[in-house]
């Protein structure tokens, strides 16, 4: 997988010189460089992809705090390093809000060495992203690459299912959600959950879910769960008060998604609550499992 | 070179081995008193001479935390360490050997990252071997100023700073002031968690108990320490 960096500086021979050694520095590493000299063009280059940006803080249009404050916006899992000769004590972070962007000294004794040990770290780790990620996220990520999930026939049983779910439990939102490397996709939805759009990783409960061994997550009230609290303002507004999510967890053991009920009012969940949702997403993983053998097998027929 | 020997050693009255060069490890107690003295300890009483230390200090003020370093290691060269003081109070240099930094406010993260990385590259050019160790007293007390994806974000940035330069992280955090949620998150940027309590039985001279959890070769068990 090609490592996506933005590298910024208004003077073309030390960007170039950044790059280079950086490429030769970084060695086995893949990583593409894309440059640019100004905060413009640098936020025309970020999308949700860039894994890390390398900015200098002064620029002709603006400030490196500038471009940060906008890829935190952008492409919020991206690590972010000023690298420059301004000295932090000068540089005014009250933009920035609390993000963390790492610095470098341009002219320190081993800054370009360091540089390039911590842009690998930080892309590697992916340290600066506000959650923590499984420790298998790289497998898990090629595991859900394996599987063919856009499909109707795969949707209507998995919407089946989400019905189910929220009847049981008499809710009005359920669904199932697919985590990705950097966003969230509601795969299959029931009542208001359909109204929903992708959401970033960062902004997502499930993300949280994956991380759990026995494979299910239950919130009384997500405006008191330390995790959820800043952000229960929105999530209370999309109709989640209450939230249950059991995973999705493949052949392999592997967990690509969860699915999830939703209410509007702060419950409590039992534990054969916690074990009927994990039965129904073990059905939905069924389902999703059956579907991409039956398409393998579908086409290699086809080829024959 | 292995990874081995570049592990970082303490001094004989601590009863921890050496730890992996690049680790973060917790340390953990309630109440703080002798778990914060373990912590500082664990950064300053070093058994190589020319090692650097940074600290983040968010209660002390740079000469409080001085004075405290100078009880366990009175010989302490200030010349190679560094302290971001988040207490507020800001005191100038002075006349403290150590190079100190503040930020107004510990709800400043950005501030405190940048002034950490900025005093940690100075640091690892003048440490022998770019060898740093950094502590940072408290996580816990950060906790109450910021939310926890911000927190999380500030730790886990710190945690693969020292990871890339090979250094060693202690960070201080009192299990009983945070929800089972927040420890958990929390814990997940840590190699491994030095859990501390009161010394239970006879031995007055002793400061309390450790048990090291997640790393690699440690005791087995409560072990007793004394400073």
């Amino acid at each position: 997988m090609s490592h996506r960096v933005v590298c910024v500086d208004s003077n073309d021979e030390a960007l170039e010189a950044t790059v280079e050694h950086l490429q030769s520095e970084l060695g086995g590493f893949d990583a593409g460089f894309e440059t640019a000299g100004t905060v413009a063009a640098a936020e025309e280059l970020l999308t949700a992809e860039t894994d890390a940006v390398v900015t200098e803080y002064s620029l002709p249009d603006g400030t490196g705090i500038e471009l940060i404050a906008a890829a935190r916006e952008r492409c919020p899992d991206a690590g972010c390093i000023l690298y420059t000769d301004t000295d932090p004590e000068t540089i005014d972070t009250t933009e920035l809000d609390g993000s963390i962007t790492e610095y470098v000294g341009k002219g320190s004794l081993f800054g370009q060495e360091r540089l390039a040990k911590l842009l690998r770290t930080t892309i590697e780790s992916s340290t600066q992203r506000s959650y923590p990620l499984p420790q298998n996220e790289a497998e898990r990520l090629a595991n859900l690459e394996a599987y063919d999930l856009d499909d109707e026939e795969l949707m209507a049983s998995l919407n089946r299912t989400t019905e189910l779910a929220a009847a049981h439990f008499d809710v009005p939102r359920a669904s199932v959600n697919i985590i990705g490397e950097h966003s969230q996709d509601f795969l299959a939805c029931y009542g208001g959950a359909e109204n929903w759009d992708s959401m970033d990783r960062e902004e997502s409960i499930c993300t949280f879910t994956i991380l759990e061994s026995d494979n299910v997550m239950a919130i009384e009230d997500v405006t008191k769960d330390p995790r959820f609290e800043s952000r229960s303002e929105s999530l209370v507004g999309m109709g989640i008060r209450a939230y249950m999510g059991a995973n999705l967890v493949t052949d392999s053991g592997l967990v690509i998604g969860s699915l999830c009920i939703y209410d509007e009012s702060p419950r409590p969940f039992s534990p054969a609550d916690e074990a009927f949702l994990r039965t129904l997403a073990e059905l939905a993983m069924d389902f999703i499992e059956m579907h991409t053998r039956a398409r393998t097998t579908g086409e290699t027929e086809g080829d024959r | 070179m292995s990874r081995d020997d570049d592990a970082y050693t303490f001094d004989e009255r601590l009863p921890i081995n050496p730890i992996q060069a690049g680790s973060t490890v917790f340390v953990s107690g309630e109440g703080f008193s002798s778990a914060t003295d373990l912590a500082r300890s664990m950064v300053v009483d070093s058994t190589a001479e020319e090692e650097g230390s940074l600290f983040i200090s968010t209660n002390q003020t740079c000469g409080k935390l001085l004075d405290n370093c100078r009880r366990t290691r009175p010989g302490l060269d200030a010349s190679r360490m560094g302290i971001i003081d988040c207490t507020g109070q800001d005191i100038g240099q002075a006349e403290l050997a150590a190079q100190v930094r503040y930020v107004s406010t510990q709800s400043d993260l950005t501030g405190i990252g940048m002034k950490f990385s900025a005093l940690y590259e100075s640091l690892y050019a003048s440490a022998e071997g770019g060898r740093v160790r950094t502590g940072l007293l408290s996580l816990s007390s950060l906790c109450m100023y910021v939310d926890l994806r911000k927190l999380f974000r500030f730790a886990q940035t710190l945690s693969g700073r020292i990871d890339s330069a090979g250094g060693l992280g202690v960070m201080l955090i009192d299990p009983t002031t945070h929800e089972t949620q927040t420890i958990n998150t929390l814990s997940q940027v840590a190699d491994g968690k030095i859990e501390v309590r009161e010394h239970d039985g006879d031995g007055a001279e002793y400061d309390g108990e450790l048990r090291v959890r997640g790393l690699r070769d440690q005791p087995d068990g409560w072990v007793p320490f004394s400073l």
